[in-house]
């Protein structure tokens, strides 16, 4: 657990001539959750989306610097993004439920990594649906189409999905914007459970949740126009005395949200 | 005052416009429908072509028309569907993806009876075929691929990016990606660009008149070369030159409604994927 899960070394993004992240160097604990916060628009999932390389489906984006995953680098022309990107898993702000079955939702990675065999599946699928809290709710119904699930059980489907790829690294987006408080209570519950055995990165909007759940945090604001990482650590510390002023602002006016937002549709 | 006037004079061009296109559809359909009703019975379904048309009936033109349409369907389903990938999957940001674009348009726009003679030659001299129901389905199936293929383009380019985004995220390669989510998904448009392009091509006399059907004496073909089949356009085609006779006329009017109902089926066949792509487009 010593070793980093993340490090990057003066890793930074930008589209075209505009940079949009300038260079971040940075060290993630192994184990627990790290939380990411910081204004809208700082580049908070554009940086979470470069430790797996998913920014190259953007069209136009353009990484520097490097990144390293459990040690090896993620920028290299010998590493395969899509075996990369098979051992970490990732959340998304929407859940992205496939209009299939819940079954077949839950093992649409595990399927295709070809790394269970086949008579494995209905298992595999248990224990992840379990892991996500979600088995009681659906075990009679795996077969019905993922999609007619309500919002908040999508997203413990989309959390189940990732778990069945046996994933130990966990990459969130801002996970439960889009959720009710009581459906946020849920995956908050599931995070706090997964952290003794996963590492998490947690990009949210949402301060009392960073206090809820976060081990240590980063955060990205927006400095002469750019996101970058202006803090780390604890919040406690970043809270009382930072000295940063774009931190200070953020603490001030993010505080008085205490409801985590409604994504309009 | 003014714009209210305006509104309603608007309205009610639009809407005698849309009236009378009604009107037309309505009209070529029931003249069809009056005409060639008289004309079916169990016989003319089931019976040959006698007396140069005037008696019998369109069994074989039926069935010759379906094994065009079916080889049209198996050549352009494959065609269609590389076509599609390579231009939204593959070159989704190469400038290449315009030129093909362009390509698929011109090939649409090509004249039937171009490609009519361009079969005639390469599959009836070149090839050595004589009139073969193959070289019929083989243009039918090119002569419909544009519709097919921008009908899947539209569908698949219209898939939400967030399917694509997990499916990566979850470490799926490309190919993976191609196979299982947006192939199942473009199912629909598949099927659309499909019934469209067969109906279409059920009605089309000129790209197979050298190629592929003749008016009489074709039953089931049993190889290629040298195998022409009846149809059900070039029928009516041959009738039409013969029409004075009332006995011929008649045929020629239960012809034409028999390939309406089936260009009519294959339409609504069609319809409810329409529909399904409606639907996501307004609730997905």
């Amino acid at each position: 657990m010593d070793d980093p899960v993340f490090k990057t070394v003066d890793l930074s993004v930008s589209a075209g001539s505009k940079t949009i992240l300038s260079p971040v160097s940075l060290d993630i604990a192994g184990g627990g959750v790290f939380g990411i916060i910081g204004p809208s628009g700082a580049g908070k999932s554009t940086f979470l989306k470069s430790l797996n390389r998913l920014t190259e489906l953007s069209q136009g984006l353009r990484v520097t610097g490097q990144a390293y995953f459990e040690g090896q680098p993620v920028y290299d022309s010998a590493v395969d993004p899509d075996e990369l990107r098979g051992r970490i898993g990732i959340l998304f702000q929407q859940p992205v439920v496939f209009p299939s079955s819940i079954l077949a939702n839950t093992l649409f990675g595990v399927r295709h990594l070809g790394v269970v065999p086949k008579r494995d599946l209905p298992e595999v699928a248990e224990r992840a649906l379990r892991q996500a809290a979600l088995w009681d709710e659906v075990k009679d119904r795996l077969k019905k189409p993922g999609q007619q699930l309500s919002v908040g059980q999508q997203q413990r489907l989309c959390l189940a999905r990732t778990l069945a790829t046996g994933t130990h690294t966990i990459l969130m987006d801002e996970p439960t914007s889009a959720l009710d408080p009581k459906s946020t209570e849920a995956i908050e519950a599931l995070i706090l459970n997964l952290k003794t055995t996963h590492s998490i990165v947690l990009v949210t909007h949402n301060l009392r949740q960073t206090e809820r759940v976060c081990d240590k945090i980063a955060f990205i604001g927006i400095r002469d126009d750019v996101g970058t990482m202006l803090a780390t650590g604890e919040l406690a510390d970043l809270k009382c005395c930072s000295g940063i002023p774009e931190l200070e602002e953020y603490l001030c006016c993010e505080l008085e949200e205490t409801r985590p937002k409604l994504a309009t549709k | 005052m003014k714009r209210k006037v305006i509104h309603h004079v608007c309205r009610s061009i639009t809407g005698l416009c849309a009236l009378a296109c009604c009107g037309v559809l309505v009209g070529i359909v029931g003249f069809i429908v009056m005409r060639g009703w008289s004309a079916l019975s169990w016989e003319f379904f089931t019976e040959q072509i006698a007396l140069v048309g005037a008696a019998g009936g369109i069994l074989y033109n039926v069935i010759g028309t379906l094994i065009l349409l079916a080889t049209a369907l198996l050549v352009c389903t494959p065609l269609a569907l590389a076509f599609a990938i390579v231009h939204s999957v593959y070159l989704r940001d190469s400038p290449h993806r315009g030129r093909l674009t362009v390509l698929l348009y011109v090939l649409n726009g090509v004249p039937s009876i171009l490609f009519g003679i361009v079969g005639m030659v390469i599959f009836v001299q070149m090839l050595g075929w004589g009139k073969s129901w193959l070289s019929g389905g083989i243009l039918l199936g090119l002569m419909i691929l544009p519709t097919v293929t921008v009908t899947l383009i539209e569908r698949i380019t219209s898939l939400p990016g967030r399917y694509l985004e997990a499916a990566t995220g979850l470490g799926l390669s490309q190919s993976q990606i191609i196979r299982s989510v947006i192939l199942p998904q473009s199912l629909s448009g598949l099927v659309t660009g499909l019934m469209l392009g067969l109906a279409r091509a059920a009605g089309e006399t000129a790209p197979i008149m050298f190629t592929a059907t003749i008016f009489a004496g074709a039953t089931i073909p049993s190889g290629v070369k040298e195998s022409p089949v009846l149809s059900l356009p070039y029928h009516i085609f041959v009738l039409a030159q013969d029409s004075f006779d009332p006995a011929v006329k008649a045929k020629l009017w239960g012809a034409a409604l028999v390939l309406l109902m089936l260009v009519l089926g294959l339409s609504l066949i069609a319809l409810p994927a329409r529909l399904k792509i409606h639907e996501e487009a307004n609730h997905g």
